[in-house]
């Protein structure tokens, strides 16, 4: 591409320098050859000494005169056409000057025309879209809101949307972003099944998909008037099913076997009655049995009770409106009801998970200190999550005396004015399987209130809430090709681009250093998508020497608990799903990520070997270098972390398209010639 | 021969319960609510009681509280009786102080050999 602009900076040096130098040795020569021929003197002797060195002098000063007039602004022309390319509003840093002074003015009219088209075209775009914009932000707004999960995809089934909830709903389940193929986040023939079928009048249809170790019940539907694109909407269907499916099936079960014992027990009672009479030694035997049958019955029937109490527990367990909650948000909820005005409730011990009706739980406990207030102390409590078998106790502690039983049993019957339907804390209990007492410590001076709730089979703290997401949709996905084109004939701009890059404990990875952290993004439709990143710690299971440390500040510490590189490269190849891989130096990342048993068998796209063979004058190709070409910004304290490096990578491969495009350089398959050109021209030169 | 209260507002199962103790060999007293059941812990001064939960007026966890903070009961055997049979219910009456905890419908032969084990264990 760039056979037939400036030639190699250094090379041209090198030859001038040659020249002059040759030429003035020559004249050296020269001029020593004719002193000793001819013996000059005087003026006559300067003259000749001058006159054998005026060729190479000469030489020597066009050259520098050419490269301080001509050559250098040249260059800078470049660099500035580049980054003009690139953003038409990037900094005016290089006027053209020496020689090329004078194109100054036309090349400040071609950008200021340039930029005031680009301007009108905005402000244009800006005024047809506002209304569509305001229209969407509502839309945006309420999706975000809206606590069912969905998403939409297009025909090809690429995930255009997804809003807060689905986000939450599929936590941890790489198969979630923008652009990625519904099939990643539920593999299930089933679905691709119905979704082929859907009708296209917008009727939906229901499924039930197995993902992890739920059922998801899956409500899909065409969007009337679309190019078939189909909305899905989650939800979890394991409860309820296991429900149906469980206990309810149990205890309906359970019924018939029930019916027969109270048959038995019943006749054989009314049997004995009927002996009651004849007690003679004939019918003693008869009467043994029938008090055997009674015993052995109602034996049974004790046995059938008692599971049909656990079943109802059970049930009452497993009760839709309680959900699982996180111990230290429940008492700060709990706390703001009580008092909004100063904290009341501090949360001791470890926080822990448990189910519960959480309206119901706060209506009841504000109830509890307003009622039984006489026992309470008004300058708080603290608030303990105890753990027992298959349930925790959500115990209330106070210095002081315990609430007496019949003071409690009278409280039970207060309602709870504050919930639907006005139950009885008792009522609350019921809804829990629960009920509640008060003892006091053994201390002698602490007393507390103890309420047994179901314990949830989940551990560590809840996730911090994210902020929204910058963006949850892009409808353009919907005009990219068919995933299923071949990648090589794809748009360079339409294509799906995971920008990434590793942090090592060193550069001798053929000798044992490795990834400490890997960091990626992804690019979508030629937009960097701010929130959907990977970035990842990886225990090296080595020392991290200082000297890598002092590059990227990560310690050994940093890396403790983090998971291993084989681990985090299986993750991270469920992140890049169908994408194309992206890095500046590639060579050096693939390395790192390819010893694990994880194939990387995908295109590679390199902005450093791209950005050679765009401008091989140029001197200068390291990401510092290019993100002060291409002004690309870092935010502070991200160069050298594998997900900043990654980012200013993407937003490099982001500048270099159009000049790529410029050069007719618009597919995959161009690209990688480009790139293979620019690979082999940097081997030989370095042979 | 040992003196057992039996307190439980269900007639037939008082009932029953009179006649099993009686043939396992203790004296047997009855009361039908808590407050009655009070009284007669005071004025039969009963070696162990044999509490239902569910009382007409106060509760069996209420009478069982009051017997344990009084000095004179507090050692008292205590088995409550519940038709609930809820887990929660038995770990309640184990932390207010109960001895034991037997849930209706309930095996009259390991009842009596509680009562049984129960005495023998209080006698010094």
């Amino acid at each position: 591409m760039t056979r037939g602009g400036l030639p190699k900076r250094q090379r041209l040096i090198g030859l001038w320098l040659l020249l002059s130098g040759v030429s003035l040795l020559g004249g050296a020569v020269f001029a020593a050859w004719l002193d000793t021929q001819l013996t000059p003197t005087g003026a006559t002797r300067i003259a000749l000494w001058i006159g054998s060195f005026s060729g190479g002098a000469t030489i020597f000063l066009v050259g520098l005169l050419l490269e301080r007039m001509l050559f250098t602004p040249l260059r800078h022309l470049q660099v500035q056409l580049a980054r003009l390319v690139a953003n038409p509003d990037a900094r005016d840093e290089h006027p053209p000057e020496g020689w090329l002074k004078g194109l100054g003015p036309d090349l400040r009219r071609v950008r200021e025309s340039w930029r005031e088209d680009r301007s009108r075209l905005a402000t244009a775009h800006a005024d047809g879209a506002r209304s569509a914009a305001r229209i969407r932000q509502e839309l945006e707004t309420l999706l975000q809101v809206l606590e069912t999960p969905l998403l939409l995809c297009d025909h090809h089934r690429r995930v255009m949307l997804f809003n807060q909830a689905a986000e939450d709903f599929f936590v941890g389940n790489t198969g979630l972003g923008l652009g990625k193929r519904l099939e990643a986040l539920l593999p299930v023939a089933s679905l691709q099944q119905a979704l082929s079928q859907l009708p296209n009048d917008g009727s939906p249809r229901e499924l039930l998909a197995p993902c992890d170790n739920r059922w998801l019940k899956v409500i899909l539907r065409r969007v009337p008037g679309s190019d078939r694109e189909t909305l899905l909407t989650f939800s979890d269907a394991t409860a309820s099913w296991s429900s149906e499916m469980g206990v309810r099936a149990e205890l309906a079960d359970m019924l018939t076997p029930l019916r027969q014992h109270t048959a038995s027990l019943t006749s054989a009672a009314d049997a004995l009655i009927q002996l009651r009479d004849q007690n003679d030694a004939s019918t003693s035997s008869l009467r043994q049995r029938f008090e055997r049958v009674i015993h052995e019955e109602g034996v049974t029937l004790g046995d059938n009770v008692a599971k049909i109490g656990q079943l109802l527990d059970d049930m009452q367990h497993q009760g839709e409106r309680l959900t699982p909650m996180w111990s230290n948000d429940f008492w700060q909820a709990l706390d703001e009801r009580l008092d909004p005005e100063h904290r009341l409730i501090t949360p001791v011990g470890m926080p822990a998970w448990f189910k519960g009706d959480a309206p119901a739980l706060i209506a009841l406990f504000d109830s509890l200190v307003k009622h039984l207030n006489a026992y309470l102390p008004d300058n708080g409590f603290e608030g303990e999550l105890c753990l027992g078998n298959k349930r925790v106790y959500l115990d209330l502690i106070w210095r002081g005396k315990a609430i007496p039983e019949h003071e409690l049993a009278e409280w039970r019957q207060q309602p709870l004015t504050s919930l639907p339907l006005t139950p009885s804390v008792a009522d609350v209990l019921r809804q829990h399987a629960s009920d509640i007492w008060s003892l006091a410590d053994d201390d002698g001076v602490h007393a507390r209130l103890r309420l047994p709730l179901p314990a949830v089979e989940r551990v560590g703290a809840p996730r911090e809430t994210a902020p929204p997401r910058p963006e949850f949709h892009d409808f353009g996905i919907a005009d990219l090709p068919p995933p299923d084109e071949a990648l090589a004939s794809r748009s360079l701009r339409s294509l799906e681009v995971v920008a990434f890059d590793t942090e090592t404990t060193g550069l001798e990875l053929r000798r044992g250093d490795t990834v400490i952290s890997l960091g990626a993004c992804r690019v979508v439709n030629g937009r960097l998508l701010a929130s959907e990143a990977f970035d990842q710690k990886v225990d090296p299971q080595r020392p991290i020497p200082p000297a890598s440390t002092a590059i990227h500040g990560l310690t050994d510490a940093d890396v403790i608990g983090a998971p291993p590189l084989d681990i985090v490269l299986t993750r991270f190849r469920d992140y890049i799903g169908e994408a194309v891989l992206l890095a500046h130096n590639a060579a050096f990342d693939l390395l790192a990520i390819s010893h694990k048993g994880v194939a990387f068998d995908i295109p590679v796209i390199d902005t450093l070997l791209i950005s050679r063979a765009l401008d091989e004058a140029l001197d200068g190709h390291d990401l510092d270098s290019l993100a002060q070409r291409y002004d690309l910004a870092f935010p502070p304290g991200t160069r050298h972390t594998a997900l900043g490096d990654a980012r200013v990578t993407a937003e490099l491969w982001l500048a270099l398209l159009p000049r790529l495009e410029a050069r007719g350089v618009d597919t995959l398959e161009q690209l990688l010639t480009l790139q293979a050109n620019a690979f082999d021209r940097q081997d030989a030169s370095a042979l | 021969m040992a003196k057992v209260l039996v307190v439980d507002d269900e007639p037939n199962i008082v009932l029953s319960l009179e006649f099993l103790m009686e043939q396992a060999g203790f004296e047997v007293v009855t009361a039908e609510d808590g407050e009655q059941a009070l009284a007669r812990v005071k004025d039969a001064q009963p070696d162990l009681l044999l509490l239902d939960i569910s009382l007409p007026g106060i509760s069996g966890f209420d009478v069982l509280e009051r017997l344990r903070s009084e000095e004179a009961t507090a050692q008292l055997p205590i088995i409550m009786l519940t038709a609930h049979g809820r887990d929660v219910e038995r770990e309640k009456g184990m932390a207010l102080g109960a001895d034991d905890y037997i849930t209706k419908p309930f095996s009259t032969q390991s009842l009596v050999e509680k009562v049984k084990t129960l005495l023998i264990k209080e006698q010094p």
